[in-house]
C-alpha cells in the first residue's frame, strides 16, 4: 500500500478523531479508578495513581457510610441501581409510547386521506419550531396540577405520545415505503388496521426500532425537565442524580473520582444499546437528515 | 409480528411494577450541604428514629455550590424537602416568598426555650414575631495555614498569631504572604527578582464566585476591622458597598492578586469550584481562611500539617463574620407535625451533643460546645483560633439580613467579578453596583 | 390517480368517510399529545407571559408590561449577545469539522468502527461530558493546563476566563456533537452519484475541483438541513452552562435559556420568564426562516 500524501493525511485525520474522541472517555476511566484524594495529588498521573475500585463500590451503594468516607467520599449514601432503574423505565416508556403512537400518525399522514391532513401534518412540524423551554413552566404547571410530580408517568407525559420529529420521521419512512403488501392486502378486503399492525409495522421495523433507540437516547440523557418534575429518590433519573452527585464532596469540591464512576456507569447501559444496535442506528442517522 | 404488541406489554409490566413499588411510610426529607456534617447528622436521625419508630428521617447532601438553585428549583415545584438547612443570608428571602412554615405557634405550644442558644442567636431567626428556625450551630473564620510550609519559610506561629494589616500596604499580612509565595524561578516574595506574572505558590487563595455579596472568608474580615458595615441593622434597606473603606479594601486585594501576585487569579479558580480548599490541600498556596466547619475536613485530609492562627488585626482589631446555621421546614410540607418533631429534636441539647462530639462544628447549644472542643482536643486539633475569636469583645459580626438577598447577590457578584478580572476598578464599579443594590429596595 | 368513474363515486365517498374514520382513531393520540403538551402550554405560555406571577399569588394580568420591561433589561440584551456569539463560534467550527470527517469517514467507507467512535459524545448526556470537560479544563489541577505549565507555557483559564468562557463551552458543545453532525453529512455525501464524479475524473478534475464544484455543491439541502437544525439547536444550549459556569464570569455565558431559567426558578418571576421565552421562539422563527432563504435550502444544485 503507497504511502502516498492523501493516505498519510487520511491516516493523520482518523488518529486524531480517534484520539479527540476517546481520550476524555480514557481519562474518566482512569479517575474512577484513582483512589479520591489522589486526584488533586496527582493529577497528571496517566495510570491511576491509587488504583482503587473504592469509588465504583461507593457509587453502587456497596458500602455503609463510614466505609465511604473512609474511601474517600462524602458518606451520602447512593443508590445507584435505584436511578438506573427509573432511567430505564421512563425511557423504555417514552421510546415505547412515543414511536408506538407517532408511527400509527405517520401511517395516516402517509398512507390514508383524510380532511385537513396536510394542514395537521404542518402544525406537527411547526411544533419542532418552539423552543423547549417555553413549553416547560406550562407543562410543569400542568403536570403539577395533575398531581403527576414526582411520577413516572408524569416525567414520561409530554413525550408519551407524540413527538413532531418521530411523526415526521417515520412519515418519510412510510411515503418511501413499497406499496404492494398492502394494496394486495386492501383488495383482500383487510382493514387499515390490521394492515397497519401486520404488514406496515413489521416491513419499517428498521425505521421504527432506530427511531426507538434514539429516543430512548434522548430521553436517558435528558436534563431539566426531569431534573424539575422528578426529584425524589424514587424516581429520579440518572443525569439528575449524577447532577446532584455531582456537590457531594468535601466543602464545594466535587468528588471527582466519585462522579467519573458514576459517570462510567451511566454511560454503560447506553453503551451496551449502542453496541447491540449500533451498526443499524448508525446507518439510519441518514433517515434523519434530509428528504 | 407482535413485536409492536410485545413492546407494549413489556412497557405496560414495567408501569405496574413501578407502581408496586409505590408504598412509602411517613418520610420526612431533610437536606444539608455540608458533606462534613452528614455522618454526624446520620447518627442524630438514627437515635431521632429510634425514639420515633413512625417517622423516617431521608437525609440529602447536597454541596454549597448547587445547593440554593436546588432548593429554589424545587420550591418552584412544590418539592422541596420537608426540612432543609437554612442560613441567615437566605431565609429572609424565602419568609418573605411564603416558603417558611412559621413555627413560633409549635414553640410555644411545646414550650421550648429558646433561651438555652448562644447569646442572640434565637432572635436573628425571628421577624415581626414569626419565628423560622431553631439555631442550631454558628461558626468563625480564622486563618488556615501549612505548618510545614511556614517552617520551610521561616514564618514562627507567633507571626502568624500576630498578623496585621491595613488596606494601604497590608501590613505584616503581607509579609507573611511574601514570604510563602514563590515564582517561577524559585524566588519567592521578599525578593526584588520576584515575577508576579508567573507565581507556581502563592501566598493565599480565595474564592472569588461564593456569596459575593458577604465575601464570608474572603473579604468581610478585611472589610470590618476597618470599621465599615455592610448595613445599619437586621432588615435595613440601604447599603454601604460605597463606602471608601470597603473600596480601599476590595481594590488592595484585586492589587493582591492582579498587581503582585500574593492572591491566586481569579482565573485560577475554576469555575468547577474547585476552589481555595483544593488549591490549599495540593500545596498551591500557604494560607487560606476558612471557617469553623472545616476544622474537621482539614484535620484528616492533607499530607501535612494544618495549623489555625488568629485572623490579622486590621485598624480597629480583629473580625470575624459570625454566621448561624438553623433548620426550616417547607410551608409544603406534607407532614407538618413530623417535620416539626424532627425540628425540635434537632434544636435540643441532645442533638446538638451529638453533632459536637463528633467535631465537625460548633453547635448553638453551650453543652454542644463542650462536647465540639474535646472532639476537637482528641484529634489534637487546636481550635482556639475559632473560639477566641467568637469570645473576643466585638470581634464578630452578622450576614446582613435584608430582603432581596437574591438579587443583591447577583449584583455584587458581577461587580466582583469585574474588579477581580481586573476589568473595572473597584471605585467604579462599587459605586454603580450599591446604586443598583439599593434600587432593588425601591422596587 | 386516476380519477374515479361517476358509477364508482358513491361507494368511494363512504370509503373516504370511512378512511376518515380510521384516520382519526390512528391520529388522535398524537393529536391528544400535541394538544396537551404542545399547543395548549403554547397558548398558556403566552397569556402567562402577560402576567406577573410568583406562584404562590394568583397571577395578575399587566398587559404588555413584562415585554416592555424586557426589551429595557440590559440581561436580555446581553443574552441576545451571548447567545449569538456562542452559535457564531459553534456552528461553522462544526460545520466545517463536520465536512471533513465525513470525507474521511467515506474513504474508510467500509469500517463501521470509525462512525461508532466518532458518535460517542453523543451518546452521554450532556451533564456528563460538561463534567468531564470541566475537570479536564480545570485552570490549576486539570490535565491540560498541568500539561502546558510543565512544558513552560502560561495558565489557560478556559472556563474561569472571562474572554475564554463562551468558546470554551462553544467547544465542549462541538466535541460533543461533531459526530452526530459528521454521519448526516456523511449520509448526504451517499447520495451523490458516483457517476457523476467518475465523470468528472474522467474529465480529468483533480480532487480539489472535484470536491469544490461538484460535491459540495450537491451537498447543499443536506448541509442546509444541518445548519439550520443546529442553529436552531445551538440557540438553545442550556444544560452546558448550567453544569460549569452558571452564566459567569460576569454574565458572559449568560445564554437565552439559563437567562430564562434564573428568572423562573431563582427570582420566582413567571410571566417575565415566559415572556422572554415568546421573544426567543420569535427570534428563532426569524433565524429559521433567513438561513433557509439564504441557503435556499429546498433546491439542489444541478
Amino acid at each position: 500500500m503507497k504511502m502516498t500524501l492523501p493516505r498519510l493525511l487520511f491516516w493523520v485525520a482518523v488518529v486524531v478523531i480517534a484520539l479527540v474522541t476517546l481520550f476524555p472517555f480514557y481519562w474518566a476511566a482512569r479517575t474512577a479508578l484513582t483512589f479520591p484524594r489522589a486526584v488533586y495529588t496527582h493529577p497528571t498521573a496517566f495510570l491511576p495513581p491509587e488504583l482503587t475500585i473504592g469509588n465504583y463500590q461507593r457509587v453502587l451503594g456497596l458500602v455503609d457510610a463510614e466505609t465511604s468516607v473512609r474511601l474517600g467520599g462524602s458518606g451520602q449514601k447512593i443508590n445507584f441501581f435505584i436511578f438506573l432503574r427509573n432511567s430505564i423505565i421512563v425511557s423504555t416508556l417514552i421510546a415505547v409510547g412515543q414511536v408506538f403512537f407517532s408511527a400509527a400518525a405517520a401511517y395516516a399522514f402517509a398512507r390514508l386521506r383524510f380532511p385537513l391532513r396536510r394542514q395537521i401534518f404542518g402544525v406537527y412540524l411547526s411544533a419542532l419550531m418552539v423552543p423547549g423551554i417555553v413549553l416547560l413552566i406550562p407543562n410543569f404547571v400542568l403536570i403539577k396540577s395533575l398531581g403527576w410530580l414526582n411520577t413516572y408517568q408524569g416525567i414520561a407525559a409530554p413525550a408519551f405520545l407524540m413527538s413532531p420529529f418521530a411523526v415526521f420521521f417515520l412519515r418519510q419512512f412510510f411515503l418511501g415505503m413499497n406499496r404492494e403488501l398492502e394494496e394486495a392486502a386492501l383488495v383482500e378486503g383487510a382493514g387499515r388496521l390490521r394492515i397497519f399492525f401486520q404488514i406496515a409495522i413489521p416491513l419499517s421495523m428498521t425505521a421504527i426500532s432506530t427511531l426507538a433507540i434514539i429516543t430512548f437516547i434522548y430521553s436517558w440523557n435528558d436534563y431539566l425537565w426531569p431534573l424539575l418534575i422528578g426529584k425524589n429518590e424514587g424516581v429520579r433519573m440518572l443525569t439528575v442524580a449524577l447532577g446532584v452527585f455531582k456537590q457531594q464532596g468535601a466543602q464545594n469540591a466535587p468528588d471527582w473520582a466519585g462522579l467519573m464512576a458514576g459517570t462510567m456507569l451511566a454511560v454503560v447501559p447506553v453503551l451496551v444499546l449502542f453496541l447491540a444496535f449500533g451498526k443499524r442506528v448508525i446507518n439510519s442517522i441518514g433517515f434523519t437528515g434530509f428528504r | 409480528m407482535s413485536r409492536g404488541k410485545w413492546f407494549l406489554i413489556v412497557c405496560a409490566a414495567l408501569l405496574a411494577c413501578s407502581m408496586a413499588l409505590w408504598a412509602a411510610p411517613i418520610t420526612v426529607r431533610y437536606t444539608l450541604w455540608d458533606a462534613n456534617q452528614l455522618p454526624a447528622y446520620q447518627k442524630v436521625a438514627d437515635n431521632f428514629m429510634a425514639k420515633n419508630p413512625n417517622i423516617k428521617i431521608e437525609i440529602t447532601q447536597m454541596g454549597w455550590g448547587d445547593y440554593w438553585n436546588d432548593l429554589q428549583t424545587s420550591m418552584v415545584a412544590g418539592t422541596a424537602s420537608d426540612v432543609f438547612t437554612d442560613h441567615l443570608a437566605k431565609y429572609p428571602e424565602f419568609a418573605a416568598k411564603g416558603q417558611l412554615l412559621d413555627i413560633e405557634p409549635m414553640v410555644k405550644a411545646d414550650k421550648v426555650d429558646t433561651k438555652v442558644y448562644l447569646t442572640g442567636l434565637a432572635d436573628l431567626w425571628t421577624r415581626d414575631g414569626k419565628r423560622f428556625g431553631l439555631p442550631k450551630d454558628w461558626d468563625t473564620i480564622a486563618v488556615v495555614y501549612n505548618k510545614d510550609m511556614a517552617a520551610k519559610a521561616g514564618i514562627t506561629d507567633v507571626e502568624m498569631n500576630s498578623m496585621t494589616w491595613n488596606p494601604r500596604d497590608g501590613g505584616t499580612f503581607e509579609t507573611v504572604l511574601r514570604k510563602f509565595a514563590q515564582d517561577k524561578n524559585g524566588n519567592n516574595g521578599l525578593s526584588s527578582k520576584f515575577d508576579p506574572k508567573n507565581v507556581v505558590r502563592w501566598g493565599i487563595a480565595m474564592d472569588y464566585s461564593n456569596f459575593g455579596a458577604y465575601g464570608q472568608q474572603f473579604w468581610s474580615t478585611f472589610a470590618a476591622s476597618t470599621g465599615w458595615k455592610f448595613t445599619d441593622g437586621m432588615y435595613a434597606r440601604k447599603y454601604y458597598y460605597d463606602d471608601s473603606r470597603f473600596v480601599q479594601t476590595i481594590q488592595y486585594l484585586a492589587d493582591l492578586s492582579r498587581k503582585k501576585g500574593l492572591m491566586t487569579p481569579y482565573e485560577a479558580i475554576s469555575a468547577a469550584n474547585i476552589g481555595a480548599t483544593a488549591l490549599f490541600t495540593s500545596q498551591k498556596t500557604g494560607l487560606i481562611l476558612d471557617g469553623s466547619w472545616m476544622i474537621g475536613f482539614y484535620g484528616g485530609n492533607t499530607d501535612f500539617k494544618v495549623g489555625f492562627a488568629r485572623l490579622p488585626q486590621g485598624p480597629i482589631g480583629r473580625r470575624s463574620m459570625f454566621n448561624g446555621l438553623a433548620d426550616s421546614i417547607y410551608i409544603r410540607t406534607q407532614h407538618p407535625k413530623e417535620a416539626w418533631q424532627w425540628v425540635k429534636y434537632l434544636g435540643s441539647a441532645e442533638a446538638q451533643n451529638v453533632v459536637g462530639g463528633y467535631g465537625a462544628v460548633f453547635p448553638a447549644i453551650q453543652s454542644g460546645v463542650q462536647a465540639a472542643n474535646e472532639a476537637y482536643k482528641a484529634k489534637s486539633l487546636d481550635v482556639t483560633a475559632f473560639t477566641a475569636q467568637a469570645l473576643e469583645k466585638n470581634g464578630t459580626f452578622l450576614f446582613p439580613i435584608t430582603d432581596n438577598a437574591s438579587e443583591i447577590n447577583s449584583i455584587m457578584q458581577q461587580a466582583e467579578d469585574s474588579i477581580f478580572l481586573g476589568q473595572a476598578t473597584a471605585a467604579d464599579a462599587l459605586k454603580a453596583a450599591n446604586a443598583k443594590v439599593n434600587a432593588t429596595f425601591n422596587k | 390517480m386516476a380519477e374515479p368513474s361517476e358509477k364508482a363515486k358513491r361507494p368511494r365517498s363512504t370509503a373516504r368517510l370511512q378512511e376518515s374514520g380510521t384516520a382519526l382513531l390512528f391520529i388522535i393520540p398524537s393529536l391528544l399529545g400535541f394538544m396537551v403538551f404542545f399547543a395548549i402550554p403554547a397558548v398558556r405560555g403566552l397569556y402567562i407571559s402577560f402576567t406577573d406571577w410568583n406562584l404562590l399569588t394568583p397571577p395578575k394580568p399587566v398587559g404588555l408590561a413584562n415585554y416592555v420591561a424586557l426589551f429595557q433589561d440590559p440581561d436580555f440584551w446581553n443574552a441576545l449577545k451571548v447567545t449569538t456569539f456562542y452559535v457564531l463560534w459553534n456552528i461553522p467550527i462544526q460545520t466545517v469539522l463536520a465536512v471533513i470527517v465525513a470525507l474521511v469517514m467515506q474513504a474508510a467507507s467500509r469500517s463501521t468502527l470509525l462512525k461508532g467512535v466518532v458518535l460517542l459524545p453523543w451518546l452521554m448526556p450532556n451533564v456528563v461530558v460538561a463534567m468531564l470537560w470541566m475537570w479536564i479544563l480545570d485552570p490549576t489541577l486539570g490535565l491540560i493546563n498541568v500539561a502546558v505549565r510543565a512544558l513552560g507555557g502560561p495558565l489557560i483559564p478556559f472556563l474561569s476566563s472571562a474572554n475564554m468562557a463562551l468558546p470554551t463551552i462553544a467547544g465542549i458543545n462541538i466535541w460533543r456533537y461533531l459526530g452526530y453532525t459528521a454521519l448526516l453529512v456523511f449520509a448526504g455525501l451517499q447520495t451523490i452519484p458516483t457517476e457523476v464524479n467518475e465523470a468528472a475524473r474522467i474529465d480529468g478534475a483533480d480532487d480539489q475541483q472535484r470536491f469544490w464544484h461538484i460535491t459540495l455543491p450537491l451537498l447543499r439541502p443536506v448541509l442546509a438541513f444541518v445548519i439550520v437544525t443546529s442553529v436552531l439547536g445551538s440557540f438553545q444550549v442550556f444544560d452546558t452552562v448550567a453544569v460549569t459556569t452558571k452564566g459567569g464570569p460576569i454574565n458572559v455565558t449568560k445564554v437565552f435559556n439559563f437567562m430564562i431559567y434564573q428568572q423562573a426558578f431563582e427570582r420566582f418571576r413567571m410571566g417575565y420568564s415566559t415572556a422572554v421565552s415568546m421573544v426567543l421562539f420569535l427570534i428563532l422563527i426569524g433565524v429559521g426562516l433567513i438561513q433557509m432563504r439564504l441557503l435556499k435550502a429546498g433546491e439542489a444544485e444541478s
